[in-house]
């Protein structure tokens, strides 16, 4: 059994929750992978689109699921917010974790409130990044961003537009993620792509990567 | 030199607090005055990741009250100032705002508007329409841009920086928190690129030359000693709004020509509410759309127009009706009935609309 651990980082807005989601329901239907997958919910920077809202649906899909419901919150937004305590140990219970960390830097550094986290063997942490992003907005902006997150063990490419995403765009983005792998020497693990694109898409990106395919789950996290 | 921000067009995937920070450096502004409040921060987080890239200046005040103020001092000292806040912050700032109505300076803020009154919730709400069209001791002599979506977002922050230096009245931009945290995609541009100009800024005080002799005396004043100065004052200043607010009111209408009954909205709101009109249309319903994008100076004439065969009015916002208040102003003595859908501090769906309006009685 494959002991899964990953954690998704990379820019606000960039997708780590609809990446970081829907990595952890495909790991729950690979028999190979160790059960449960645990989603948990580890930021503490933006307290608008979380996992809070859809909590209970992804529990109802077979997710063990470790985030607040909004009833057990204090202060969001204005007074910051905390992990609920059971976040803290994941990493101490047996079974696949996936985590869901907020943006940038300071959300990176998160990690070091994970009990176990730089002692676990089996951590990837996997920056998100989004071409459509003007943080990361090109090779040199991406480039510059991935440095200066810490520690990364591979790169998802998650180039898109919303609703005006088009297949060109993501392969634009695999190519320009591609490069910054290459620069960094560290895998372009996969690239994320709305699965209204898999007939035309196919299994595999522009640059021979495997293409994950999300169902949305995000839109309907608003607050 | 900096490079420029951005260069010919560019289809980017953002939130509306981003798109204020990239839309204020596409209109060249020089500095940020603010102090943080949700759900304007990333205005703020944005401007100063972006800020020393392309040299410009950030100042983090001790409260909105100095925000409002330093804005004022900034753009005195020639500087395309500007500032973002929302609920309690916004009440704060109503003192400088209301200077700087007195004396005629351009400052543009953008208000991303949460639930009242007092700290209330921090996200989403459109209370704030009241205190931000007319909310000082005053009359309200400023030119309010309620905008629905973040190309609305880029476009009207570009156009408040100019409407605020041509007219030299207090601009803003009225977002909301739902504005300020959705992401979706947009066309950035260089105004330039585009045949924009930017109406250049240029200090209001410590001009060369002397005063009296070379050029006229730069006497900003927001205090008056009689009563009968105040009042020549005034009407002078409510004449050039009259002259003005034609040139400025903006507006947006579908179908109201044949129109039973009109929807009327603002802000992200507008967005549900043209959704419903369309579905509706579609079922054969006669549904109009009528959406003022300047709330002051408000679209009398255009709204009186799109109301003209109409039979009955819907106002829909998530406050307790401070925009059916501007509407009832702009169209007394019309005898319509309007109805309301009022959510003070909540989302409308375009689904509820559809759900109210299906259940009347037409025809």
């Amino acid at each position: 059994m494959n002991r899964i651990v990953e954690a998704y980082v990379g820019e606000y807005a960039s997708g780590k929750s609809e990446c970081a989601l829907n990595r952890a329901l495909e790991l729950l239907r690979r028999q190979e992978v160790m059960q449960p997958v645990i989603l948990v919910d580890l930021d503490t920077v933006e307290p608008v689109y979380t996992l809070r809202p859809i909590r209970e649906e992804l529990r109802g899909l077979g997710l063990d699921v470790i985030a607040w419901a909004t009833r057990d919150t204090v202060g969001l937004g204005e007074a910051g917010s905390g992990w609920p305590p059971a976040a803290r140990w994941v990493l101490r219970r047996s079974g696949s974790c996936v985590l869901d960390i907020g943006y940038g830097v300071k959300g990176a550094q998160s990690l070091n409130l994970l009990e176990g986290a730089w002692s676990d063997p089996d951590l990837r942490i996997l920056a998100v990044l989004n071409l459509g992003r003007p943080m990361t907005g090109s090779y040199e902006c991406m480039l510059a961003y991935v440095r200066e997150l810490g520690p990364v063990h591979g790169l998802i490419n998650n180039s898109h537009l919303g609703d005006d995403t088009t297949i060109a765009f993501i392969q634009e983005g695999a190519r320009t993620v591609a490069e910054v792998a290459e620069k960094l020497k560290l895998p372009l693990t996969a690239t994320c792509a709305d699965a209204r694109f898999k007939e035309r898409l196919g299994e595999k990106d522009v640059c021979g990567r495997p293409i994950r395919y999300l169902q949305r789950f995000m839109p309907r996290a608003f607050w | 030199m900096p490079e420029k921000p951005i260069t010919g067009e560019k289809r980017a995937f953002m939130t509306g607090n981003e798109v204020v920070a990239w839309a204020c450096l596409a209109a060249q502004a020089d500095i940020m005055y603010g102090y943080p409040i949700t759900p304007q921060n990333e205005i703020m987080h944005y401007w100063t990741r972006l800020a020393p890239k392309y040299e410009k200046k950030f100042l983090q005040t001790e409260d909105e009250i100095s925000a409002g103020f330093t804005t004022v001092g900034g753009v005195l000292a020639g500087a395309r100032a500007f500032t973002g806040t929302g609920g309690p912050g916004n009440v704060l700032m109503q003192e400088a705002i209301s200077m700087a109505e007195m004396m005629r300076i351009p400052t543009v803020m953008f208000i991303q508007q949460r639930g009242g009154p007092s700290t209330a919730t921090v996200i989403y709400s459109q209370q704030e329409v009241t205190l931000t069209t007319y909310g000082g001791n005053g009359e309200g002599y400023r030119i309010v841009y309620s905008t629905a979506s973040h190309q609305d977002l880029f476009d009207y922050t570009i156009k408040a920086f100019n409407a605020a230096w041509k007219y030299r009245f207090p601009t803003f931009i009225l977002g909301d928190g739902y504005q300020a945290k959705m992401r979706e995609s947009l066309m950035l541009y260089d105004p330039e690129a585009r045949g924009i100009t930017m109406v250049p800024a240029e200090p209001l005080v410590g001009l060369p030359g002397t005063p009296g002799v070379d050029r006229d005396p730069a006497h900003l004043r927001n205090t008056y000693n009689t009563e009968e100065e105040l009042l020549a004052l005034i009407k002078g200043y409510q004449a050039e709004y009259d002259r003005i607010a034609p040139e400025l009111a903006e507006h947006e209408a579908y179908d109201c020509a044949d129109a039973e009954v009109i929807i009327l909205s603002h802000g992200v709101v507008s967005r549900s509410a043209r959704i419903a009109g369309r579905e509706l249309r579609e079922k054969g319903m006669k549904v109009g759309y009528f959406r003022p994008i300047t709330l002051r100076p408000f679209p009398d004439a255009a709204i009186r127009r799109a109301v003209a065969k109409a039979k009955k009015l819907l106002v829909v916002e998530s406050s307790e009706g401070q925009f059916l208040k501007l509407c009832q102003q702009s169209l007394c003595g019309l005898p319509l009935p309007i109805e309301t859908l009022l959510k003070p501090g909540m989302g409308i769906t375009s689904e509820e609309i559809v759900a109210k309006l299906s259940a009347w009685r037409w025809g």
